[in-house]
């Protein structure tokens, strides 16, 4: 058996060091690129839920948000609220807002948008909205007449839908703005910002302050966002939220990625039918490879058979082979995703309505892509060889 | 089956290879082609002997050694050799049989392009399972027998058509066959290579004790052999005692 064993080892790797070069260096070289290819679609996709939920977070929501009861339209007691959460180990931030409808008009353009109210110092230990101003500068905590628009609503920063912008809002200009409470004021631009997420950008900012004088209400608010350390632990963060005797509703942020929810999931089921169209291609190609190798080794084949080598010899030297082939293909694969796909990636992200993506490559996925590849390389190289010597000796040797 | 194929003859003594009407039909479409029919006939029964089978092309000779060889799988009749019905072993049996007991050299001396000559050789010997100094030294031995000594490292397109032709039969000694199956082994070779066979061929038998069945189709040939089969239309013909 071990004999055997050496045997087809000495086989195969007379097959592959003395055989065509050049057919096994361009074999190899397409393994790789199957390989690139799946393990590029699967980062891609998770590269691009990755930033969704980033975006989610980092700019809308942060990790945990407190609702207002159920039949409540708001938050009472937000002060002292704030305070408990905040004393809670692990809670980085803590912000309240206050959303209203508006309408805001400048010029001859028009169009309904909601303003959040924030306390700025508040509001940069949640989001880091504050790190993408375009345009001005960000909101502080006395200003009364100003306001930050997303770049959504101010128009001319390359938005994805110009039409419904006011048309090139600049810092320094003055927009009208008619709350949903019947209020009218004037604000002067304080500055813009684009996060590249459009549910993001299309928000205004004002200061918590003014929006007191605009609802003669205080503390109240709309929601709480607050923003934990780490993602992923959030259960955890709201049990000891619960704990602490908040009657408001605690939700974590996956909650509001509902829609999110059903893209990540249609990228989960593209990307796993790229990949298993991806394998299959590989498999054919591994197939139709090792089956022209095999058919053009057919007299090799029935001359070892006519010197009396086992069938199970020739086929394991074959399976040998496939399995040089497909690892030499997967480890020059992971030198080109390493070296080549990723550093380009990082270097250029791609910009998607959702922000700019990167590839997230996942070590999980990786080896899953590596499996099913290995696998695929496997049968595709088993069948041609077990075909082979199945035909009688004469035939392999002298056929046609 | 209780009565073993031993079938000693009158002098006691039991034949090496046995056939008993053995018959080939080749199934091409709708077409049979009986390239053999009810031969029967026996090799070595009083002394290694070195037989030449003889015949026009196409009379069904290559068939023949095919079925004797265990390349090809008769539609019917009997094989027996050492007395033993050889048709009814398993591929693998086969397998190791032809390993342990056959030798083959071919017209085209079918040797493995990817293995120098001296790996082609000895490669029989490994796939007997036996260790690197043993098919080292056995291959030695046959590079003896056959005359080699150069040029073994070298791949088989970069020797001549003799040096491969003597690489084969080296292959096909390794193992210390019972029986040769030579498939007209000069065809290719020009006549002093294949002087040189035939005389290699003949000392094999007569100094080693090694069966050889050899088809050619040059009638001088018959001057190294023992005994002559001929064929004629996939049936026997005559024998041609020497
Ligand atoms: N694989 C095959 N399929 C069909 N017919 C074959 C095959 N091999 C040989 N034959 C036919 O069988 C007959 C005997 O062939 P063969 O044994 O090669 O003759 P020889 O070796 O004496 O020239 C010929 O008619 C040949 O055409
Ligand atoms: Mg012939």
């Amino acid at each position: 058996m071990l004999s055997d064993h050496k045997l087809a080892l000495f086989l195969a790797q007379k097959s592959i060091t003395k055989g065509n070069k050049g057919t096994l260096g361009l074999t190899i070289f397409i393994m790789s690129l199957v390989f690139v290819n799946s393990v590029f679609v699967s980062s891609l996709f998770l590269g691009l839920t990755n930033t969704i939920n980033d975006q989610i977070i980092n700019t809308v929501y942060g990790t945990v948000v407190i609702e207002p009861k159920k039949d409540e339209k708001f938050i009472d007691d937000v002060y002292s609220l704030k305070q408990k959460i905040s004393r809670v180990p692990g809670v980085k931030g803590v912000s309240a807002q206050y959303i209203m409808g508006s309408v805001m008009s400048y010029k001859d353009k028009s169009g309904a948008w909601s303003v959040y109210s924030i306390n700025p110092d508040d509001e940069i230990t949640v989001t880091t909205t504050h790190n993408f101003i375009i345009d001005g500068e960000y909101l502080s905590k006395l200003d009364e007449n100003d306001i930050l628009l997303g770049k959504e609503i101010a128009g001319g920063y390359g938005g994805d839908d110009e039409s419904r912008s006011l048309g090139g809002v600049k810092t320094g200009d003055s927009i009208d703005v008619l709350f949903n409470n019947g209020i009218k004021r004037t604000y002067r631009v304080k500055g813009i910002f684009g996060v590249n997420f459009q549910r993001s950008d299309n928000i205004a900012y004002i200061s918590q302050k003014e929006m007191t004088s605009v609802t003669g209400m205080e503390d109240k608010a709309s929601q709480i966002l607050i923003r934990t350390e780490d993602v992923g632990n959030e259960g955890q963060f709201i049990k000891q939220f619960l704990e602490l005797g908040i009657n408001e509703k605690i939700k974590p942020w996956q909650d509001y990625a509902s829609m999110v929810k059903e893209i990540t999931q249609s990228f989960d089921i593209i990307s796993m039918l790229i990949s298993g169209i991806g394998l299959f291609v590989a498999g054919v190609t591994i197939f139709i490879i090792i089956y022209m190798n095999t058919i053009s080794k057919r007299r090799q084949i029935g001359i070892s058979r006519a010197v009396g080598i086992k069938e199970s010899v020739i086929i394991n030297s074959y399976f040998i082979q496939a399995l040089f082939i497909v690892m030499s293909g997967i480890i020059m694969g992971l030198l080109i995703v390493f070296y080549i796909v990723a550093p380009w990636f990082i270097a250029h992200p791609l910009d998607f309505p959702m922000g700019s993506v990167s590839l997230l490559i996942l070590p999980e996925s990786v080896f899953i892509n590596a499996t099913s590849l290995i696998i695929a390389a496997l049968a595709a190289g088993l069948i041609p060889s077990m075909m082979a010597v199945r035909e009688t000796i004469i035939e392999s040797m002298w056929g046609d | 089956m209780a009565k073993e194929y031993l079938d000693p003859d009158e002098t006691g003594k039991q034949a090496l290879l046995k056939i008993l009407n053995l018959c080939r039909t080749y199934i091409m479409g709708e077409m049979r082609v009986p390239a053999l029919q009810n031969v029967s006939f026996d090799i070595g029964r009083k002394y290694p002997e070195f037989v030449a089978i003889m015949g026009k092309s196409g009379s069904g000779k290559s068939t023949l050694l095919h079925q004797l060889g265990f390349l090809d799988t008769p539609t019917s009749g009997e094989i027996i050799i050492g007395g033993k019905n050889v048709l009814k072993m398993s591929e693998t049996q086969k397998a190791r049989f032809r390993l342990e007991r056959f030798g083959y050299v071919f017209q085209e001396y079918a040797l493995l392009p990817e293995l120098t000559a001296l790996e082609n050789i000895y490669l029989p010997a490994m796939a007997l399972g036996r260790k690197k100094d043993e098919y080292f030294k056995a291959a030695r031995e046959v590079l003896g027998q056959v005359g080699l000594g150069e040029r073994l490292d070298h791949r088989p397109r970069e020797m001549s058509g003799g040096e491969q032709q003597r690489v084969a039969i080296a292959r096909a000694l390794i193992n210390k066959p019972d029986i040769l199956f030579a498939d007209e082994p000069a065809a290719n070779l020009d006549s002093i290579s294949s002087k040189q066979v035939l005389e290699l061929f003949r000392k094999l038998n007569r100094e080693m004790g090694l069966t050889v069945l050899m088809v050619t189709h040059e009638p001088e040939d018959r001057n190294y052999v023992d005994r002559v089969i001929w064929l004629k239309d996939g049936e026997l013909d005559k024998m041609e005692e020497k």
